[in-house]
């Protein structure tokens, strides 16, 4: 269920694994090497980029119930703006919508999760800038 | 040199029909389908050797659902097949439908809707692209996301978002293909625990069964077949679009609607001021008012102030879901774009009984499907 690992980088400050158009500087995340969707350039013309993990809060919802019972609720997704560009959608280490609000400043933050055969699974959330601190 | 639906000969649905939509039951879908089709047909009063093309809108059902359920109304050997286009699979086999008739290779064809509940298996689950959140994040909480930007952008309340299905529910209660036929107060909308940030239950469509029927028709054959041309709506737009690449802080699901509603107005050469009835993607409350506004209905954020004039309600300056919608009559899938279509020819008609919103003259039907995609047809009052 966790998301794959090889959407971020954890040192020295997490960082989203992006990507990045050289024909027309559209940038995207999650990475993709199929093409850039903004003007068509080919894989050739697509690189990696590196995201800094901060944004804004620019919506966020706490989901109660889910229909898919190996989801465990509750929890809280936030649609964040990054710094870097894109909007993206991630899980919040807020548990509940209590204290968010619009316009928050997000920073993302890795954590574990759980592990599988005997490794340990990261995931990368997003936290208010304040909480971190 | 390109033409529009409107450059093309004129096309009119002259027959329609439904199923009701209702829960999963026992019922086989050729059953639904059927159910649906001969409706159309009587309504029209032809017979199905007339119909010269048919195309199935169905997501859920799996390959090859025409033959087995058509091959009932005898195997008249006709072009069939099946139009998948997620939630806008039944309004894009009403645009097959109507882009045969117009480009002259049938004088009647046919649109049908129809499903029943099965896992979804979304082929964008096969990319090979994963994101951050994967299957957390469902259509219910993408809606909700929306919901909670829009109150934060607009001052407007959550219960001013659950108004909407105060509204289509009231409407409803007197559709008997709905799914929901039972009127609910404000309280039991907002009653019960949240699923995802500010929606509740009944702000989610009930995904059920069902089927609808459209048959689509020419000039030639309403002379030769004698239809009653005072029953028939004329499609003066069909517009397919596809999401593009929006700014990142633009509601993709909003522009998506505009530029593709935008099109089909230029195309019946109307505004949205013209329009009587519209049927509209309302699978999540939030989705009414991001649509009105996106179609030019009422401005930029004032789309919960329309539903609570009343300018929404059958009787208003247009009537939105007059049927009970998405969130109300239901959304079966397949049916559900096909079934709008029903909806609008029977308000054009004056046919729509309790639910009959006064002088329906032009309506407009719109869904949009995961992808994402939007379909919207305009028809009018051809006589």
């Amino acid at each position: 269920m966790t998301a794959p690992s090889n959407l971020f980088s954890v040192s020295p400050n997490p960082t989203l694994n992006g990507g990045h158009c050289r024909a027309c500087r559209y940038v995207f995340f999650p990475p993709q090497s199929y093409g850039c969707e903004s003007c068509g350039a080919p894989p050739e013309q697509l690189e990696s980029k590196s995201l800094k993990g901060e944004g804004a809060l620019s919506s966020f919802a706490t989901i109660n119930l889910h229909q898919d019972r190996g989801i465990e609720t509750p929890f809280t997704v936030g649609v964040i703006v990054l710094d870097d560009g894109p909007a993206i959608r991630a899980v919040l280490t807020h548990e509940t919508d209590e204290g968010l609000k619009i316009g928050d400043r997000m920073r993302a933050f890795v954590v574990a999760v759980g592990s599988e055969g005997g490794a340990p699974v990261n995931e990368l959330r997003f936290a208010k800038l304040e909480t971190l601190r | 040199m390109k033409k529009t639906l409107r450059e093309m000969r004129p096309v009119y649905v002259v027959g329609i029909g439904l199923h009701r939509y209702q829960r999963m039951s026992e019922t086989p879908y050729v059953t639904l389908g059927l159910t649906a089709v001969r409706e159309a047909l009587k309504d029209a009063n032809i017979e199905w050797r007339s119909v010269e093309s048919a195309y199935t809108g169905t997501a859920m059902l799996g390959m090859a659902a025409s033959r087995p359920m058509l091959r009932y109304l005898g195997a008249t050997g006709i072009p069939m097949a099946q139009v998948e286009n997620a939630s806008a699979s039944g309004s894009t086999a009403v645009r097959q439908a109507c882009l045969d008739v117009a480009s002259g290779v049938a004088d009647v064809s046919i649109a049908i809707g129809v499903d029943k509940p099965a896992p979804m298996a979304l082929a964008s689950a096969k990319t090979n692209i994963h994101d951050l959140v994967g299957r957390r994040v469902v259509p219910f909480t993408h809606f909700a996301l929306l919901a909670n930007e829009y109150m934060n952008r607009y001052g407007a309340t959550a219960e001013q978002v659950a108004a909407v299905a105060v509204k289509n529910n009231r409407n409803s209660a007197n559709n008997p293909y709905a799914q929901r036929q039972k009127p609910v107060t404000l309280e039991e909308v907002l009653a019960g625990p949240p699923i995802s940030g500010s929606l509740t239950r009944l702000q989610c469509c009930p995904i059920g069964e069902g089927a609808a029927a459209a048959i689509i028709a020419s000039d030639d054959a309403i002379e030769t077949l004698r239809i009653d041309r005072s029953r028939a709506a004329r499609v003066t737009a069909s517009i397919s679009r596809s999401e593009r690449v929006y700014r990142g802080e633009q509601n993709f699901d909003a522009e998506l609607t505009r530029e593709t509603v935008a099109q089909a107005y230029e195309q019946a050469q109307i505004s949205p001021q013209d329009l009587d009835v519209v049927a509209l993607h309302d699978a999540f409350t939030i989705e009414e008012l991001l649509y009105v506004e996106a179609m030019g209905l009422c401005g930029e954020g004032e789309g919960a102030r329309m539903i609570a004039k009343g300018d929404a309600d059958i009787g208003g300056n247009c009537a939105i879901s007059a049927s009970g919608g998405l969130l109300a009559m239901g959304h079966p899938i397949g049916p559900t774009g096909a079934g709008q279509v029903v909806e609008i020819t029977r308000q054009l008609r004056g046919e729509a009984g309790v639910r009959q919103q006064p002088n329906a003259r032009i309506g407009l039907a719109h869904m949009v499907g995961v992808g994402a995609v939007c379909v919207v047809h305009v028809l009018q009052k051809a006589a």
